[in-house]
């Protein structure tokens, strides 16, 4: 309301006795960004979230709010509201009282509490629901129970953990969508975290991945896409993911299987190193990297390919797979400035 | 730490952090309690432990003193201690082992009629919330009398004479352990009946479709899965039929001369109808060494499964 | 599935059994209640009889009446119950789901003094009670009481704690709620029916106590479990009366466990299928 919601977390280190979840991270977010913080399990990201909210507290860094130190403040302290995985409803209470709640603990008159209450269920389409119990809701009915209980306070900072793991693929596409469009309605700022990168690609401004406690790289969805910083990235990024290859760099070209392809390096630069392209890069051509279709899934419209080259899996996407059949020994080519390369033993991107 | 350059820290409790206001919160909630319990329990274990090293007589206060370990050893040669051991050991082991195959097998059976069930358990009811004292009562006199009571109606018109089932020292012993087993079985029944309609029924439709046998099914399914529940009830009957006392008391008192004097009963009569405190405060110890190590053995056991 | 009919049958007839053999002897008692002293006493037994309320008169209002020793019963019972759910409540909350220093160790302890036998107890409660004249009096009874129901009654409110999903705090922390209020709107609610559980069998427990009623009770204080012996001497049972006596002091407990049923089946199976308390 009357803050930003600006974000920055300096220097955070989170240890669980000899464990060390968090490496010292740095973050950034900025106000109304809805930023999305990727990861696979136990990567740090629910518990940066937690950090943020004060339900965990740090042994070293700081973490600002709009430029002030909340490090050490309480959770209620903090204008934070957060929606958790299991939505944690009160289950005694009606979903009308559930979504008042944080506003009679802040000392709102019941007529106000009632009005906001209503407010904030239509804004989630439940308005309909108030005097029902939560378990007498559906489960997309109770995580915008959850989520109309945390915009009730018009907190400065929404925090989302995996809000879309429970509910089926179908309608998480769908509340992903109505996600974004309540954000930008209400203009405030979102962390969110999820393990499934399809999902943080579609909803964020921009994110953050988590890997083994640290931060591997920062950037909007597109941009991280792009342009992945190491290969732990890439391989985690994209549907289907990256095929990653070791190869030998020298003179402008990466040699793979005996061929040698060109791409886009800088001159001089050499020596072994994983080479990256995405399915949907690779064309089959005449000649090319040497491969074997194993297996080809037909989706309709497009078609993933298996093959196997250089002893290795891969996958090819394609909707010109009519002509193909299983057993068949192509080449396959890719543009060069769809090729990405990395560092053979640090992995990351040259 | 780096000083902020703009706002200061959030207002409220200052640094203080949440795990240390949760420790404060939780002492101020539990701490009561513990005082509580430690005037109740503890404080008193002492003064037991003390008791049971002096000779205290309230017959003849003259020739209290302290005593050392005589109280203890004592017990050694004394044969009305030996005695209530094993009458304990026996009590105890078969109450539990009766509650629990008696229990086990009718929550078994009764599982097949579903509209018994509701009535079964109202009536099981019955003998858990009577007073112990109160039922061995009953069993005393309407049940076990000479004469009058129902088991003597039912001997005396099935031809199998009268008998004097609480004052005659062998058969007052499995009197009291009736009257222990038909008050406690039905818990065993309650708990087994909840447990086996717990038990998920996909894994006996897989073992029909290999081919087990009924018999088979139960000890290769139904026991393993069940046995947490078994091993919770025996650990709680036997705590209870170690501390058993209002029942015997009420319906033998220890009697006929010691044929059912468990330990328990042996300290009381000690301390209160004898009133040679010290001596039955030793008694109250090994009581409470025997019970303290069986618990902790039980538990132990159940931590290995 | 098959239908046995013959087996069905038996299972029906032990089931009535069961039944007889479980709820014969309190009907018996009933019976034997309105029958006059010679009655009980005719053999073979007597089925038609002229039912008489000379003996609940006698236990009621005569000169063996147990009013007082009920009115004892009841104020021992309920101010046991009342400070033991007051204590109980707030430490199997702390036990189950506060972190504090010391957790596994109080919680052992809790544990611990369950496992004692009463009669340890009572040997030293007695000498203490004598010094400082505290014997036949309430606040003297039910302090001794608490030493089984405090225990007890944590154990069983830790069991029902466990149960609420562990982010109930976190939320309502985050709403601004506080520890206390957390506990209060949040927590507690989600527990009632378990508070239900504890504090019936509390007061079933009290009220059926015996070993420390007799030893420590006197004329003043005596619960009617003790009154009970009042109609048993070594000339001669009064069974009729005993018959009344005993059903009017089982009265509260047997109306009690037929209305909550339901609730002591819970509760007794959450104690043992939940693994009894610590985990």
């Amino acid at each position: 309301m009357s803050h930003s919601g600006s974000v920055r977390i300096e220097g955070v280190v989170k240890q669980h006795g000899s464990f060390t979840a968090l490496h010292g991270l740095d973050l950034d977010i900025r106000p109304g960004e809805f930023f999305a913080l990727l990861g696979p399990s136990g990567s740090g990201k629910t518990t940066t979230l937690r950090i943020l909210a004060g339900l965990e507290s740090v042994n070293a860094g700081r973490v600002m709010l709009d430029d002030t130190d909340v490090t050490h403040a309480d959770p209620g302290e903090r204008d934070v509201a957060m929606v958790f995985q299991s939505y944690a409803l009160y289950p005694h209470m009606t979903v009308g009282e559930n979504i008042a709640f944080p506003l009679k603990m802040t000392g709102t008159p019941a007529a106000e509490r009632l009005a906001a209450a209503q407010e904030a269920a239509a804004k989630v389409g439940i308005g309909h629901l108030l005097s029902r119990r939560p378990g007498q809701l559906s489960g997309g009915q109770q995580q915008r129970c959850a989520l109309a209980r945390a915009i009730v306070r018009k907190p400065r900072l929404f925090l989302l953990d995996e809000p879309l793991s429970n509910l089926d693929a179908k309608l998480r596409i769908e509340t992903r969508a109505e996600l974004r469009r309540l954000q930008r309605e209400l203009g405030v700022t979102v962390v969110y975290v999820t393990h499934d990168q399809e999902e943080a690609m579609t909803v964020a401004d921009r994110m953050a991945v988590f890997m083994e406690g640290r931060v591997v790289q920062v950037g909007t969805p597109k941009g991280i896409y792009l342009r992945p910083a190491s290969v732990a990235v890439a391989a985690f990024i994209g549907t289907p993911p990256m095929n990653l290859l070791p190869a030998e760099l020298a003179n402008g070209s990466v040699g793979v299987a005996g061929a040698w392809l060109p791409v886009d390096a800088a001159a001089g630069q050499r020596g072994r190193v994983v080479l990256g392209v995405r399915p949907g890069d690779l064309r089959i051509a005449a000649d090319g990297m040497p491969a074997q279709i194993e297996f080809i899934e037909d989706l309709g419209d497009s078609a993933i390919i298996l093959l196997r080259l250089d002893g290795q899996q891969i996958k090819m996407k394609t909707d010109q797979a009519q002509s193909l059949q299983e057993g068949q020994q192509v080449f396959l080519r890719f543009n060069p400035a769809a090729a990405h390369l990395f560092d053979h033993d640090s992995g990351l991107r040259l | 730490m780096a000083i902020s350059m703009t706002a200061p820290a959030a207002t409220g409790a200052g640094p203080v952090t949440l795990a240390r206001q949760e420790q404060r919160f939780a002492v101020a909630l539990l701490a009561p309690a513990l005082l509580l319990l430690l005037l109740t329990t503890t404080i008193p274990l002492v003064y037991l432990a003390w008791n049971s090293l002096q000779r205290i007589d309230l017959g003849m206060p003259w020739l209290s003193g302290f005593a050392g370990l005589g109280n203890y050893a004592k017990m050694g040669s004394d044969p009305r201690f030996w005695s209530s051991l094993w009458l304990t050991a026996v009590y105890t082991a078969s109450t539990v082992a009766l509650q629990v195959v008696i229990g086990l097998s009718l929550a078994l059976l009764v599982l097949q009629i579903p509209k018994g069930q509701g009535v079964l358990r109202i009536a099981a009811i019955l003998p858990i919330v009577l007073a112990p004292v109160v039922v061995g009562l009953f069993w005393r006199t309407l049940v076990l009398a000479p004469d009058f009571g129902l088991v003597d109606l039912v001997t005396r018109s099935a031809g199998l004479a009268s008998h004097n089932w609480l004052g005659d020292p062998q058969l007052a012993l499995i009197s009291v352990i009736a009257i222990h087993t038909w008050q406690w079985t039905p818990f065993a029944f309650l708990v087994m009946l909840a447990t086996l309609a717990t038990l998920p029924p996909d894994v006996y439709e897989a073992a029909r479709l290999d081919r087990a046998r009924p018999w088979q099914r139960f000890v290769y399914i139904t026991l393993p899965l069940i046995r947490p529940a078994i091993v919770m009830v025996v650990i709680m009957r036997t705590m209870t039929a170690l501390s058993a006392f209002a029942a015997i008391f009420a319906a033998t008192g220890g009697g006929p001369g010691s044929s059912t004097e468990i330990l328990n009963l042996y300290a009381y009569r000690t301390s209160f109808s004898e009133l040679n405190v010290g001596y039955g405060a030793s008694l109250a110890m090994v009581l409470m060494g025997i019970t303290l190590a069986v618990s902790w053995l039980m538990f132990r056991l159940r931590k290995a499964r | 599935m098959k239908r046995h009919p013959v087996r069905h049958a038996l299972l029906w007839l032990m089931a009535g059994l069961l039944l007889a053999v479980w709820a014969f002897p309190v009907l018996w008692a009933l019976l034997t209640s309105f029958k006059s002293e010679r009655d009980v006493l005719a053999y073979p037994p007597v089925w038609r009889f002229a039912p008489t309320l000379d003996n609940y008169r006698e236990v009621l209002f005569g000169g063996s009446s147990i009013l007082p020793n009920l009115w004892s019963s009841l104020v021992v019972s309920f101010s046991t119950t009342l400070l033991t759910m007051l204590f109980a409540v707030p430490a199997a909350y702390a036990l189950a789901r506060l972190n504090y220093p010391g957790k596994r160790a109080s919680g052992f302890y809790v544990l611990a003094t369950q496992m004692l036998p009463p009669m340890g107890l009572i040997i030293p409660y007695y000498l203490v009670l004598q010094k400082i004249g505290g014997l036949d009096s309430y606040s003297g009874l039910t302090a001794i009481y608490l030493s089984f129901s405090l225990p007890f009654a944590i154990w069983l409110m830790v069991s029902y704690f466990e149960d609420i999903p562990f982010e109930m705090e976190e939320a309502a922390l985050l709403d601004r709620a506080g520890r206390m209020r957390t506990l209060w709107y949040i927590i507690l609610p989600q527990v009632r029916g378990g508070i239900a559980v504890t504090t019936i069998f509390v007061f079933l427990n009290a009220w059926n106590e015996f070993l420390f009623a007799v030893v420590l009770g006197g004329n003043k204080v005596r619960p009617v479990t003790v009154a009970m012996f009042n109609f048993i001497s070594v000339e001669q049972t009064q069974w009729a009366r005993l018959a009344a006596g005993a059903m009017l002091a089982m009265a509260p407990v047997i109306l009690i466990g037929l209305f909550a049923q339901r609730h002591i089946v819970k509760g007794l199976t959450v104690g043992a299928v939940k693994g009894g308390g610590r985990r």
